[in-house]
């Protein structure tokens, strides 16, 4: 139910913010009659409708049965720092190339998923960028990020 | 005849046998995998088909699906983790098998069972996708609007536990599709000044990072139960008395998995559960069913094997992916500039036999490939989870990069990834949101271009006869899932009273 209530809260927050973003777009004189602001103006209000069915759901619904165990998860913040690997794979990749941005990606992987730095995971990592590297520079022809250094 | 021909001339002057092979090893390695499943598998091969020709790479995601599903099976057996979801319901006799000493056997029939549903399954496609595509010539962008809005009341039936979720996720996948240059005006909207996104956002970001990225994401530190399977085990394919004792269950697993592929939202994994069911009932031996019965694999297998071939009649003819794997080869399709219905049969027949042919290949092929790959594949479930959540990471971004050669590509992901981790942590479903994506831009463009066509008389729909039969539809659909919806809150109402 918490969680129902939350997602609610913030679905509004996206339909609030999509909408003022659709008040921004410009006019044209190339515009029909539903012009460019009608679909998003109405999708906006469609989500804040359905955003606030299920807050009211959630607080006048019995709570729901315990389904079947789910399968483990990792918490948020946990899965919110893989994510910030792949984001921080963007900037090392401007800088210092495909190459060792790969090598650097695979070894913080691996020591976020729990393994201790070893040679052989420096090796796994440096032949694993080569992989890929010769797979989609060389075979298949299409050039990865150039960095700034190499 | 004349189509014979040309696909036999396919299979030497073009590169038809390499990609369908290619496409049917990597199914059957990342269906091997427990947490990736069919549409994760495609999703991540989808990348590398952008550098290829639009044929070979149609062939190769459709030969993936392929592989995948008998892929899911080995993990199911071996180690009584499905790899894929369809492939749960092998798991209560397959795993059995395994436990008496039978893990080759219970492969074996897994992979036959697999080869009789891809090839009837296959039959079906060939024979009423092309059929059912000629009604799509009557198209107008009246008729365009309708059958989008039908592709997306299917979002009712694809809701999971609640149909408000499943409309909240669409209509967050219509939002983003209205991200870039407006289909009439040529404005540009939610753009925020970056040329980046006047293009829009292509429905491959969005099923990258919904499918993939959020499944690294959840399953990260999380400390894996599997067991690890046993190197020594071979393929064992059935002698022709084990043929015919499950040629019954085999035929039940071709008839669910036909009616449930052609169903919107069905999929694999309750076709395979059904087959199961429906071999158990019809069975000269049902006490035998979950205790290492035969038929209890090669029902679900055949069922879930048909269900990868026919899910995509109504993908192919009209447009509507009907499940996640079937979005994933639209989006395949999309990226390639091919538009399903009758066009795509016209003007990219090559394609299409392509598709055929190579289908045909791989079912045949996953009797040699699924036993020679098996060491394989056991090779790479036994690999440190962090070797592996590492290469797909990178094959992730490294993928998305050769798309339009551009990180800012990988941003989308990785904010598709994390829009993706919130829906599942709030319990909000994926296909939904990637039904908005690539069905937004049809169903604006066309509802737009008929009023400015009619001068903007809404009578306009209820002149075409099928435009209104598709909405009728769609209006039915929804009202059988909000009955069901209703039904099940009641239910749940009762059992807490």
């Amino acid at each position: 139910m918490r969680k129902d209530l939350v997602s609610s809260a913030i679905l509004l927050c996206i339909a609030a913010l999509y909408y003022v973003a659709a008040t921004g777009i410009p006019s044209s004189t190339l515009e029909d009659e539903v012009g460019p602001r009608g679909l998003p103006a109405v999708l906006a209000a469609l989500l804040a409708m359905v955003a606030i069915a299920i807050g009211v759901r959630a607080l006048v619904s019995a709570p729901a049965a315990a389904g079947p165990a789910k399968e483990a998860e990792a918490h948020w913040p946990r899965a919110l720092g893989m994510l910030a690997i792949g984001a921080l794979y963007i900037p090392v990749a401007n800088i210092l190339g495909y190459w060792l941005a790969l090598v650097l990606l695979l070894l913080a992987v691996a020591v976020y998923e729990g393994m201790k730095p070893s040679w052989r995971m420096f090796a796994v990592a440096g032949g694993g960028a080569t992989f890929f590297w010769l797979l989609f520079d060389v075979v298949l022809g299409v050039r990865q990020p150039e960095g700034l250094l190499f | 005849m004349d189509q014979l021909t040309h696909a036999l001339t396919m299979l030497v002057t073009t590169p038809l046998v390499p990609a369908a092979i290619g496409g049917l090893i990597w199914g059957i390695l990342g269906g091997a995998l427990p947490g990736l499943s069919a549409s994760i598998t495609m999703a991540l091969l989808l990348p590398f088909t952008y550098t290829l020709a639009p044929m070979p790479a149609i062939v190769m995601l459709g030969t993936c699906y392929i592989g995948a599903e008998y892929g899911g099976s080995i993990p199911a057996i071996l180690i009584r983790t499905p790899g894929t979801n369809a492939a749960a319901a092998t798991v209560l006799d397959g795993y059995e098998m395994n436990r008496q000493g039978r893990a080759g056997e219970a492969l074996g029939i897994s992979l036959w069972s697999g080869v009789v549903g891809g090839l009837f399954g296959l039959a079906m496609l060939v024979m009423l996708t092309e059929p059912l595509s000629r009604l799509a010539l009557l198209f107008r962008p009246t008729t365009y609007f309708g059958l989008g809005i039908l592709g997306l009341s299917v979002i009712a039936s694809l809701s999971g536990k609640s149909l408000l979720k499943g409309v909240a996720a669409a209509l967050l996948g219509l939002m983003v599709s209205t991200i870039g240059t407006d289909p009439i005006s040529g404005v540009s909207r939610f753009t925020f000044g970056t040329p980046d996104l006047l293009d829009g956002i292509e429905p491959l970001f969005v099923m990258v990072g919904l499918y993939a990225l959020t499944e690294l994401m959840t399953r990260t530190g999380v400390v894996s139960s599997i067991m690890k399977p046993n190197a020594s085990i071979r393929v064992r394919l059935p002698r022709p008395r084990m043929m015919k004792k499950i040629a019954r269950s085999q035929a039940i697993g071709c008839t669910v998995g036909t009616l449930e592929g052609l169903m919107p939202g069905a999929g694999g994994t309750i076709a395979s559960f059904i087959a199961y069911n429906e071999a158990k009932r019809w069975s000269k031996h049902p006490e035998e069913f979950g205790h290492g019965a035969e038929e209890g694999v090669a029902g679900p297998e055949t069922a879930n094997n048909a269900v990868a071939s026919t899910a995509l009649i109504p993908l192919l003819s009209f447009g509507i992916p009907g499940s996640n794997s079937a979005a994933v080869l639209l989006g395949g399709l999309l990226i390639h500039g091919l538009l399903p219905g009758p066009r795509l049969f016209e003007q990219n027949a090559d394609v299409v036999t392509g598709l055929y042919t190579g289908s045909f290949i791989a079912d045949i092929a996953q009797v040699l490939v699924g036993s020679l790959i098996l060491p394989l594949c056991i090779w790479l479930v036994n690999r440190p989870r962090p070797y592996l959540a590492g290469f797909i990471y990178a094959l992730i971004l490294s993928g998305v990069y050769t798309v339009h050669m551009s990180l800012f590509d990988v941003g989308i992901v990785l904010t598709a990834g994390l829009l993706g981790y919130f829906m599942r942590y709030f319990g909000y479903p994926f296909l939904p949101a990637v039904l908005g994506v690539v069905l937004g831009n049809l169903v604006e463009s066309n509802y737009r271009r008929s009023l400015v066509l009619s001068g903007g008389d809404l009578g306009i729909f209820l002149e075409d006869p099928i435009a209104v039969g598709f909405l009728v539809l769609a209006v039915l659909i929804v009202i059988a899932s909000l009955a069901n919806e209703l039904r099940t809150a009641r239910a749940r109402k009762a059992s807490v009273a």
